[in-house]
């Protein structure tokens, strides 16, 4: 008889349990399912017209940084990049810039002011940020030797970042994490291409996604 | 009908409606491709249908088919190129899941912890249901076993808790049965019958319940005497309220769950918006844009605006007696604010079919702008050619009421059109602000 008592309350535990699990988790945190996958390749022309191809890479850890010149919290991850670009080229890390939603322009005018001499390239139509599943601006993606994204930081670079992931970049050519691609970068059907579309809107450099 | 989608206007105070105040929200248009051959527009609802389930990463709970932003018009591109290539749309979401994780699908898939959202509510109908079923049971078997006296009956319960729940169900029902009679509810005999019944019953569980505490000396249960005793046989146990509450619970869970999940047409709002319903007032575009839930976005333009222009250009400049394209083109001109195109426009649409019903929203619209540059004569002339050819056309009751209520400061004349407008038009963001006017316009009249 006594089990009976205990039954409403037992039965509220399970509710209980499931809001205390959901209301507890930052429903800001999206797990991206592309750390520990192959970097999506892209072929897309940089700022300066030549042609740049990630697959070309291979072998050199790279970071492929995705920025716009209207994106406010780029502006500070800019010397950040900047900063590693001086420390670790030398030791073998490549960094590449996307260009997100944003005219040619705008985006030289950026690299002219701020510096930078890696090279960026042009997302027109953002097929290659869709292809890396992108959130917003800026977000960069660490990938190994091996062309394996190891690492994705969703808003602005700090140095720690940098020293955390950087290193063990350039350490290892072997996997760091659990994950081992059976072949370096994803090739598919339609995964990057260089493309001068005509039908891009001039207007799009002033209208940022918000 | 299209006027359904009414504008949202912004009717500020009385002296501020200069400014051209409304616009389209885009969700009243899907996004349609100018060409219209056969296999296009069987892709492009392909492509709505699978974009419609699409969230749009740089919107608040937006599906890229509804949302302005550039991205979400690149993943749309993205659908369509798949589909285009052969793809199903399962393996266009698939793509998409590939690369941003479960969360870009705005259905969630019905498996793992996801589907605890689909069970529960049946699991609580089930529990409250077994609850009740229960509960009545024993109701039922409790009434049936009191109607009789069965001395042996305490013979029978072995449970301690059973004969204590009895004992106390006794004691109260003698208890009862006292202030029944007290009552005039029962005669002398019939008292004297059942508490003789009922005292049998509880000398015999009292003798019962001494032998169990020999026969077994367990320590005596912790039983508060304040502990939920189940009523008397007259009373309905809490048990069925418990249930009862439960299963309330659940069906009532399970039908909003079924009213959130229902399907939309393709190119539907996924707040289910229904047609009926006023289009919400829209974001400039993602997540920053959100805010001021009911507020009417003001002047703002979305660049699906600018790509429906586009469309409607085109439409026109290929027929230029495409009178439903330059009707809405325009609207969509009047709300940019671009009124001598708006103007040219309408007037088009004007000299095709100057007396058909649809040229109603045209003769409205030269009534906003004509208002809008001064000439408030022409206004009304155009407002009333409206209301003619359309006395119901909600748009035409709007601006009306307003240069009434604004502009010639006809109280009595505005709060007619508003009332007019308040019965005729779906809620809408408008609604709050025509009552407030109307509220004023009554405030004015009295003296």
């Amino acid at each position: 008889m006594h089990w009976r008592r205990w039954l409403v309350p037992l039965s509220a535990l399970p509710v209980l349990a499931l809001l205390a699990w959901g209301l507890t988790r930052d429903a800001h945190t999206i797990p991206s399912p592309l750390p520990g996958k192959a970097a999506p390749d892209f072929a897309l022309q940089t700022l300066s017209g030549d042609s740049l191809h990630l697959h070309d890479l291979t072998g050199q850890p790279v970071l492929v940084n995705f920025w716009a010149s209207w994106c406010l919290a780029c502006r500070g991850e800019h010397q950040v990049l900047v900063d590693a670009a001086q420390r670790y080229g030398p030791k073998g890390l490549r960094v590449v810039g996307v260009v997100y939603e944003d005219t040619r322009d705008n985006a030289q005018q950026w690299i002219t002011e701020r510096g930078g001499t890696w090279p960026n390239v042009l997302d027109i139509g953002s097929h290659t940020a869709i292809q890396y599943g992108l959130f917003g601006v800026p977000e960069t993606f660490f990938i190994a030797r091996d062309g394996r994204i190891v690492y994705k930081q969703i808003g602005p670079l700090d140095p720690a970042v940098i020293d955390q992931w950087v290193p063990k970049l350039l350490a290892s050519s072997a996997a760091i994490g659990p994950n081992v691609p059976e072949q370096p970068f994803a090739q598919g059907k339609s995964e990057g291409y260089v493309r001068t579309s005509p039908d891009f809107p001039a207007t799009r450099g002033t209208t940022p996604p918000r | 009908m299209r006027w359904t989608l009414a504008v949202t206007a912004i009717l500020a105070l009385p002296g501020s409606t200069s400014a051209l105040p409304f616009r389209v929200p885009h969700s009243a248009f899907p996004v349609l491709q100018g060409t219209a051959s056969q296999t296009d527009t069987a892709l492009e609802s392909r492509v709505r249908e699978v974009a419609a389930t699409l969230r749009c990463p740089v919107c608040q709970n937006l599906s890229i088919q509804d949302s302005p932003s550039q991205l979400a018009q690149d993943m749309r591109k993205v659908v369509r190129e798949r589909l285009a290539a052969g793809e199903t749309p399962d393996q266009v979401r698939r793509y998409f899941v590939s690369r941003y994780g479960e969360w870009v699908l705005l259905k969630p898939k019905a498996s793992g912890v996801n589907l605890s959202v689909w069970l529960l509510p049946l699991v609580m109908l089930l529990l409250g249901g077994t609850v009740i079923w229960v509960a009545v049971q024993r109701w039922v078997a409790r009434g049936t076993s009191g109607a009789l006296p069965a001395p042996g009956a305490a013979g029978a319960m072995r449970d301690v808790g059973e004969l204590r729940s009895r004992r106390s169900a006794l004691q109260a029902s003698l208890k009862e049965l006292e202030a029944e009679f007290e009552a005039g509810r029962l005669t002398a005999a019939d008292r004297d019958y059942l508490r003789q019944r009922d005292q049998a019953e509880l000398t015999a569980i009292n003798e019962a319940l001494k032998q169990h505490k020999k026969a077994a000396p367990e320590p005596p249960a912790p039983t508060p005497p304040s502990a939920p005793a189940p009523a008397s046989g007259r009373h309905v146990p809490a048990a069925v309220g418990w249930g009862a509450g439960v299963a309330l619970f659940g069906v009532v869970a399970a039908l909003s769950l079924k009213g959130s999940i229902v399907k939309r047409e393709p190119g539907g709002s996924i707040t289910g918006t229904q047609a009926g319903e006023a289009p919400r007032p829209t974001s400039g575009g993602g997540g920053g844009g959100e805010g001021g839930g009911g507020g009417a976005t003001f002047g703002e333009i979305g660049p699906l605006d600018s790509l429906r222009i586009a469309q409607l250009e085109a439409r026109v400049r290929r027929d230029s007696t495409d009178e439903p394209a330059l009707i809405e083109l325009g609207h969509l001109y009047l709300t940019e604010g671009r009124l001598r195109e708006s103007a040219q426009v309408n007037m088009k649409a004007v000299q095709l079919a100057p007396d058909a019903e649809g040229t109603a929203e045209a003769f409205a619209h030269m009534g906003m702008i004509l208002w809008s540059t001064g000439e408030m004569d022409g206004a009304l002339r155009s407002l009333d050619k409206a209301l003619y050819l359309h006395p119901d056309l909600p748009e035409a009751l709007l601006y009306r009421g307003i240069i009434e209520f604004a502009g010639r400061r006809d109280m009595k004349e505005a709060q007619a059109m508003f009332e007019r407008y308040l019965a005729v038009a779906p809620p809408s963001a408008n609604t709050a602000r025509v009552k407030a006017m109307l509220a004023a316009t009554r405030a004015n009249q009295t003296p």
